[in-house]
């Protein structure tokens, strides 16, 4: 039975960055997955760092936190994740969009975050290829792209064998507590480890692990669905999205939408890859873990598509995919120890913005485990915020 | 048994990834066909894999030897749309 200092389940993008951050910190990590690196969540979404998709508070301050490690990291990493700091720039469609907009920058721009209301004519200098009638939006130089599944194989990839090792195809069945319900190893299909510590990374599956030892961890799987251009040459230079998008992620920010998309939750984005191809999202809704593509779906989507830029119309779309977000009801992740059972930790329910904050909850959560000061306060990552998180 | 197809022979000729790509992304830790198209884009372009799925196979059979199985290395996950189509066509009603 072989032992570690800590073990980490889940090889998404933050299990991979718990694991690195760990290593790094001079612990001996394990890390186990059930598929491969990156099969879950990870490799099924699109991939912004992002400040202008958080709301202020604590969501910003650790997108904008990442953002900073991001940079380190790409030189840092020799296995290179095509991190790209070339911006974000939001649009809207309507008044109402821009005078909701604006609210949302100001607040943003009161906690010091580079964010500016962009005019439609400064809109089409960044965008050539935007639609002419839109109304206004907001650009940030902060914002940036990388490739998600490559950002999970170089954070593995630094440490693998030198402090790391990693089982894959490998399903955790149980998590073992001793008397005092610390923990004390973990059960695979594949053998049993012996550990003190534990990190249940398992995103839209954390809840599936937990239940194992009793724990209710509230998230819940919220489908999104992306289509795929050609390789094209460039269409887009950054993510560029529509404000309806925050409408569609945040119940809080409310602005009227045309009830076609409310149906499938359908918002704009668009994102260029390293491969000169497009990523045209994105939808939101609660239908369980089914990765199905429904043409309605895929309808709406190319539909939106082409209102924001009406070039893809002749464009071809090569393949359609959706992934799921851990979501939870507040819209922050859990990233804590469970008090009742030392040992015990979670970092999970990153929603729609695990590949922007896995550099800093990695990073987090080796600070939680090394007793050290935590680089932000993790009062509102608290398990403990959860309600009913036992299991009757 | 297949021959052996050398390191520097272009696999996938849409992204242009050779044999040894594809070798070295089997000593990563890719098992099959999804865990080799992550890590090195062959199957990514334009054709979908329909191309070099076949050869991929065969390089992962070779090199996992008896640890791998026609089911375990199995197949890109199909998607919609079966081949390119123009986002007028799937954003029109004419579906
Ligand atoms: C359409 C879409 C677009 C998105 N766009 C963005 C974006 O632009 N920017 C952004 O930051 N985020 C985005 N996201 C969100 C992001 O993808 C997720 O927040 C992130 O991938 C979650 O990572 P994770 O490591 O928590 O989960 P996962 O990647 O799902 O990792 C969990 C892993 O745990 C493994 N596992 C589960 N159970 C077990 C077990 N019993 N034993 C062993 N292993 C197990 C699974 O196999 C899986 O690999 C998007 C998501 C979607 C769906």
């Amino acid at each position: 039975m072989s032992a570690y200092d800590v073990i980490v389940i889940g090889g998404g993008v933050i299990g991979t960055s718990c694991a690195y951050h760990l290593v790094k910190k001079g612990y001996k990590v394990a890390l186990i997955e059930k598929g491969d690196i990156a099969s879950g969540t990870s490799s099924h979404c699109d991939a912004a760092a992002m400040i202008t998709d958080k709301m202020p508070g604590a969501d910003a301050a650790l997108g904008y936190a990442s953002i900073q490690k991001f940079i380190r990291l790409s030189k840092e990493l020799d296995y290179d994740f095509n991190f790209d700091q070339s911006g974000s720039l939001y649009v809207c469609e309507t008044d109402q969009e821009v005078e909701v907009a604006t609210g949302y920058v100001n607040a943003l721009r009161a906690e010091g975050y580079r964010v500016k209301m962009v005019d439609p004519y400064e809109m089409s200098q960044i965008e050539p290829l935007l639609a002419k009638d839109l109304k206004g939006g907001f650009w940030s130089d902060e914002c940036a792209g990388l490739n998600p599944f490559k950002l999970c194989y170089a954070f593995v990839e630094q440490v693998k064998g030198k402090g790391l090792d990693v089982f894959l195809h490998t399903k955790v069945t149980g998590v073992r507590l001793n008397e005092k319900h610390q923990v004390e190893g973990v059960d695979t299909d594949k053998g049993s480890f012996t550990t003190g510590r534990v990190i249940n990374c398992g995103g839209v599956y954390a809840p599936e692990i937990g239940r194992l030892n009793g724990l209710n961890i509230p998230i819940l799987p919220r489908k999104g669905v992306i289509l795929l251009s050609e390789a094209t040459g460039p269409v887009c230079h950054q993510k560029v999205q529509e404000f309806g998008y925050m409408v569609t992620k945040f119940a809080n920010v409310e602005c009227d939408r045309d009830p076609e998309l409310l149906k499938y939750n359908v918002a704009f984005t668009l994102e260029p890859t390293e491969g000169d191809n497009v990523m045209l999202g994105s939808s939101r809704n609660f239908v369980g873990y089914n990765l199905n593509t429904e043409i309605e779906v895929i309808n709406a989507i190319a539909k939106r598509g082409m209102r924001f830029f009406p070039i893809l119309k002749n464009m071809s779309c090569v393949r359609a995919y959706a992934g799921v977000r851990p979501f939870v009801e507040d819209h922050l992740p859990i990233m804590s120890e469970v008090e009742e059972m030392p040992g015990y930790y979670i970092c999970a329910g990153h929603e729609g913005d695990g590949i922007s904050m896995s550099p800093v909850s990695g990073q987090l959560m080796t600070q939680l485990i090394a007793g050290e000061e935590t680089e932000l306060d993790m009062e509102p990552f608290r398990f403990s915020r959860i309600e009913n998180r036992f299991l009757d | 048994m297949a021959e052996y197809i050398d390191d520097d022979v272009l696999v996938c000729r849409c992204e242009e990834i050779t044999a040894g790509e594809i070798r070295e992304a089997i000593r990563m830790g890719a098992t099959d066909v999804t865990g080799v198209k992550r890590r090195t884009r062959a199957g990514m372009g334009l054709c979908q894999g329909r191309t070099c799925e076949a050869l991929v196979q065969q390089i992962l059979r070779q090199e996992l030897k008896g640890e791998a199985t026609p089911e375990s290395i199995g197949f890109s996950t199909p998607r919609t749309p079966q081949r390119p189509v123009t986002f007028g066509t799937l954003g029109g009603d004419d579906l």
